[in-house]
């Protein structure tokens, strides 16, 4: 009987793994000593009761799945901060090696470099800044108790500013991009080469990073308005 | 006691039923609560768990995992030193309300003269 409600408990939790694990365990300890309490002497009754006493796992799972949001919302905002000074220190390494290897964009792509240089400089300042306040407006929030309206609207402005933060992102790497093919135009391979393909590879990750967390976000909230509905 | 009455403090009722029972797993921080409340608290057990998990994420308790006599995985919660400060808060902010509301119910508290 036991076993079955633990079943359940995980099953509506399988939505976050970790979590619906670690649950499992601590409530099976707690129903278990609650049997073991029990005077009546009848095992059946005891777990019977035992469960009652303990409530439903639907009402208890819509509790825990708020509260893996929340932690899963702070998780990402954290991510897109770190996430953008990873791209910042990639940009930054390559720009150091140009400088270091004296490469230069040739003089007459010079003009274009030069637009797509402030467009980068403006999209990257523009991540970082929406970013970080992505991340402060998110881990300062109180982790509600139940999924209420203020904080449904809370995580929709999360969202929305992890979502400018990551398009500011996405322009300043594609700008990234276009300047490391003005660079390399006509360059021949060599480890010079490769280091600013590498240093590309690794923006583009980043960016990759942050889709992956924004659309965990989502999916996320969709599992924790499943359970609440169910 | 009606729930959603209780729902309200349960931070606090589960912070200093933790300060007075030292460390200790949900089951023995229930039991606590139960003994402490002369059993008037109502509400499903379940409920506890989700709390203590929200006040460990707000940094107010820590946890750890033991095995149990039994041979089972425990969890152990302990008040943190956030979790302790915020539960003096939290009483301090209790007193003034249950001093007022006694007052206003009990019509005991001498009202003060309007300045």
């Amino acid at each position: 009987m036991i076993q079955d409600y633990l079943e359940l408990l995980e099953r509506e939790l399988n939505f976050d793994r970790s979590l619906s694990r670690c649950v499992r365990q601590e409530v099976e300890d707690h129903l278990w000593e609650a049997v073991a309490a029990d005077l009546t002497g009848d095992m059946i009754t005891a777990q019977q009761r035992a469960i009652a006493n303990f409530g439903d796992a639907r009402t208890v799972a819509a509790q825990f799945a708020v509260i893996s949001l929340a932690r899963h919302s702070r998780r990402a905002g954290v991510a897109a901060v770190l996430v953008i000074a990873s791209v910042f220190i990639a940009m930054k390494a390559r720009i150091a090696w140009y400088a270091a290897a004296q490469w230069a964009i040739s003089e007459d792509m010079r003009a274009v470099g030069g637009l797509v240089a402030r467009f980068d400089r403006y999209a990257f300042w523009m991540s970082l800044i929406v970013g970080l306040g992505a991340c402060v407006y998110v881990v300062s929030r109180q982790i509600p108790a139940t999924f209420h309206p203020a904080y449904r609207r809370q995580l929709r402005r999360f969202f929305v500013l992890c979502c400018a933060a990551t398009a500011a992102l996405v322009v300043s790497v594609i700008s990234d991009g276009v300047l490391t093919a003005l660079q390399l135009r006509g360059t021949e391979l060599s480890a010079g080469f490769l280091l600013s393909i590498v240093s590309m590879a690794i923006e583009i990750a980043c960016v990759g990073i942050l889709v992956v967390h924004i659309r965990g976000i989502t999916l996320r909230a969709a599992s924790t308005a499943a359970v609440l509905n169910a | 006691m009606e729930g959603e009455m209780l729902k309200g403090h349960l931070d606090m009722i589960v912070l200093a039923a933790l300060s007075a029972a030292g460390p200790a797993h949900g089951y023995a921080i229930i039991e606590e609560i139960k003994r402490r409340s002369g059993g008037a608290f109502d509400l499903p057990e379940g409920t506890i768990y989700p709390a203590l998990h929200r006040l460990e994420q707000a940094g107010l308790l820590k946890s750890s995992w033991m095995t149990a006599d039994s041979g089972r995985r425990r969890r152990v919660y302990t008040l943190t030193r956030t979790g302790n400060r915020a539960l003096v808060e939290r009483r301090a902010v209790w007193k003034q309300f249950s001093e007022a509301i006694g007052g206003l119910l009990g019509g005991t508290r001498p009202r003060e003269d309007p300045a």
